[in-house]
């Protein structure tokens, strides 16, 4: 969240303009300052000049000579030079930088003038001036004496350095204030956006009960809003499936309820006709005994329904105690008289804590799909490890093809639509799985290497009643 | 997670321009610009004013090979003799003196050791002028006024006067 997030972008995007503003505003503060600065010290820098000059001048002997020119010099200062015509007189060593630039304008103007130049890594001030001869009228002529005198800015330069670095700290000041005054505007945006993630968790977690309080007139608000509505419409049409569902539900359950009365008064009969058939001829019996066999299977059916429409409900329970797998797996077999058929292999004693009934029912459901769909000889295998217990179920068989597996435990599937006729009610393999998860085991489909249907029973062992 | 960090080397770079353009200002170089007039103050001497034989005042540079001060120049005024046949004095009986100036914003007072009936109007003139002219050279301005103060109570005193030679206008 942190590098890449809207809170980074955020603080990345107010301190560039915090900075920038705050560098902007101290930079165009510390040009115009040191441009003050300088022009100030030029100008005084000039005026002393100009004023011992002036000052000086009326005592001047004129036409100078070498004396006067040297009087003049130590007048105006240090790193002075005074010029007349052949004539030159040095107060410091430093004059050797007056330009050429200087000395022409000098030359050949009437005024006083200045240049700043960079040498020997110093700033320097360069002043030239003529000294002109005023008449009474004031009119004014070069007197050609001229004045040129140097000056060191560097004190100046060290003024302007720390002014500029007391601007730049001022500027970094800016910094952190920008990163605390960032992270409260990117927590005041992302608090609401954190409430709606909030929401939406919840949401998809299933709670649909969960809504945000919109807070404020913002984008976030409306958004906030939209969500509540959403998720209100989820929630209505949730509702409304989980209603027809419940419909459903009850109505297998119902429907299966209302057909025992029937079917069991239709058994009764079917017993009496059975015992009937025997006398009866020809074509009258195998009816009879169709009539019979089909019943068998309605009632068989009818009990399947009322088995996975108790699972729907949620109200299977299941009754636990230690049962002894192999034991359980071959009383099974032994009722339904398949033990000829089928070879079983419990090698030693698995003890587990189970539902007896609900085990028999997986165990007969998996060995009879075997029997009715598969080849003989079906084999049965008990095996244990101390935390789970393995029951598999394989017959020879062609084995399950590929686009049958994801459909195995479908309700009513039929891998083969020409055999429609099967015995079974279509609801078996259903009800082994939903027993298996009931127990909190697993129930898995597959082909074995020798190319036989192979299921798979997982139980967990030694669970305790729940 | 890269625009990110896209981000924070654009705000890196962003400090390093500013922190650049901070450093950058300082004392540049420049040309060469004109900062005023040049001074002035030198001449080869004073200009005293004399009275020429038509009553007219007529300047003429006293050669001392410096300027000097106003007091100076007065001094050379009523000492002497103009030196040249054709002009003369108009201020009488006064010998080496020393005159005393002070200067105001705009007025050049004299203190000068005379009565208001020592000197006729020209010899006022004379007076003035070669004041104004000499604080005229020595950068003062044409428009400057001239007390000068009598050493008899007179309401001369109090007059500010202008050369008609050298005041603007006169």
């Amino acid at each position: 969240m942190w590098p890449g997030g809207l809170r980074a972008r955020l603080l990345v995007a107010f301190v560039l303009v915090t900075v920038l503003g705050a560098a902007a505003v101290a930079w165009s503060s510390a040009r115009s300052a040191s441009s003050a600065l300088a022009a100030g010290a030029e100008q005084q820098f000039v005026e002393t000049v100009t004023n011992q000059i002036t000052a000086n001048a009326a005592g001047l002997t004129y036409p100078p000579g070498q004396s006067t020119l040297d009087q003049l010099a130590s007048a105006v200062g240090a790193d002075t030079t005074v010029t007349y015509q052949h004539l030159r007189s040095t107060t410091g060593p430093d004059t050797d930088l007056v330009t050429d630039a200087v000395r022409a304008a000098v030359q050949h103007g009437d005024s006083l003038f200045v240049q700043r130049i960079a040498a020997q890594g110093r700033p320097w001030l360069i002043v030239g001036t003529p000294v002109m001869i005023t008449s009474t009228t004031g009119a004014r002529t070069p007197s050609g004496i001229q004045v040129y005198a140097v000056r060191d800015l560097t004190g100046v330069q060290r003024q302007i350095d720390s002014l500029t670095r007391s601007e730049a700290i001022t500027t970094g000041l800016a910094l952190p204030l920008a990163v605390l005054l960032a992270l409260v505007a990117a927590g005041s945006v992302l608090r609401p956006v954190r409430r709606l993630r909030d929401t939406a968790r919840r949401l998809s977690a299933g709670d649909l009960d969960a809504r945000a309080v919109p807070r404020g007139a913002d984008e976030l608000a409306d958004l906030t809003v939209t969500l509540n509505v959403m998720a209100e419409s989820v929630q209505t049409s949730m509702a409304a499936m989980r209603r027809m569902q419940d419909d459903a539900r009850r109505f297998a359950a119902d429907a299966s309820h209302e057909l025992r009365t029937p079917l069991s008064t239709l058994t009764a009969v079917m017993e009496v006709l059975a015992a009937a058939s025997e006398e009866m001829d020809g074509d009258a019996r195998e009816s009879a005994q169709l009539a019979i066999a089909e019943t068998h299977r309605l009632v068989q059916l009818a009990e399947d329904l009322m088995e996975v429409s108790r699972f729907d409900a949620g109200t299977a329970r299941l009754r636990t105690e230690d049962v002894e797998i192999g034991g359980a797996v071959r009383d099974c077999l032994r009722t339904r008289a398949w033990t000829d058929r089928v070879a079983l292999s419990a090698p030693e004693e698995i003890w587990s804590r189970c539902d007896r009934r609900r085990l028999d029912v997986i165990v007969a459901n998996l060995v009879g799909n075997a029997l009715r769909h598969g080849a003989p000889p079906v084999r049965v295998s008990v095996s244990g490890t101390p935390e789970q217990v393995w029951i598999e179920v394989t017959d020879s068989g062609p084995g399950l093809p590929e686009h049958v597996l994801p459909h195995v435990f479908d309700r009513f599937y039929k891998a083969d639509e020409a055999r429609t006729r099967a015995p079974g009610s279509g609801l078996g393999l259903a009800i082994a799985l939903e027993n298996t998860l009931l127990h909190g085991g697993e129930l898995t489909a597959g082909n074995a290497s020798s190319g036989g249907a192979r299921f798979v029973v997982r139980l967990p062992r030694g669970r305790e009643d729940t | 997670m890269r625009r990110a960090w896209r981000a924070w080397w654009a705000m890196a770079a962003a400090l390093a321009a500013v922190l650049a353009l901070i450093a950058g200002c300082g004392v540049t170089p420049t040309g060469v610009r004109a900062a005023g007039q040049a001074p002035g103050g030198v001449a080869p001497g004073p200009t005293l004013y004399f009275v020429d034989s038509h009553e007219h005042l007529q300047p003429q540079l006293r050669p001392t090979e410096q300027l000097g001060t106003i007091a100076e120049a007065l001094s050379l005024l009523l000492a002497g003799s103009p030196g040249d046949a054709d002009l003369h004095s108009e201020i009488w009986g006064v010998g080496t003196v020393q005159v005393t100036v002070t200067m105001a914003p705009g007025v050049v007072r004299l203190m000068a050791p005379l009565a208001f009936t020592d000197v006729t109007a020209l010899g006022i003139e004379q007076i003035v002028c070669t004041a104004l002219g000499v604080d005229v050279q020595r950068g003062g301005a044409r428009s400057s006024k001239v007390q000068i103060v009598f050493t008899q109570p007179t309401p001369e005193s109090d007059t500010l006067r202008t050369c008609p030679l050298i005041s603007p206008g006169g």
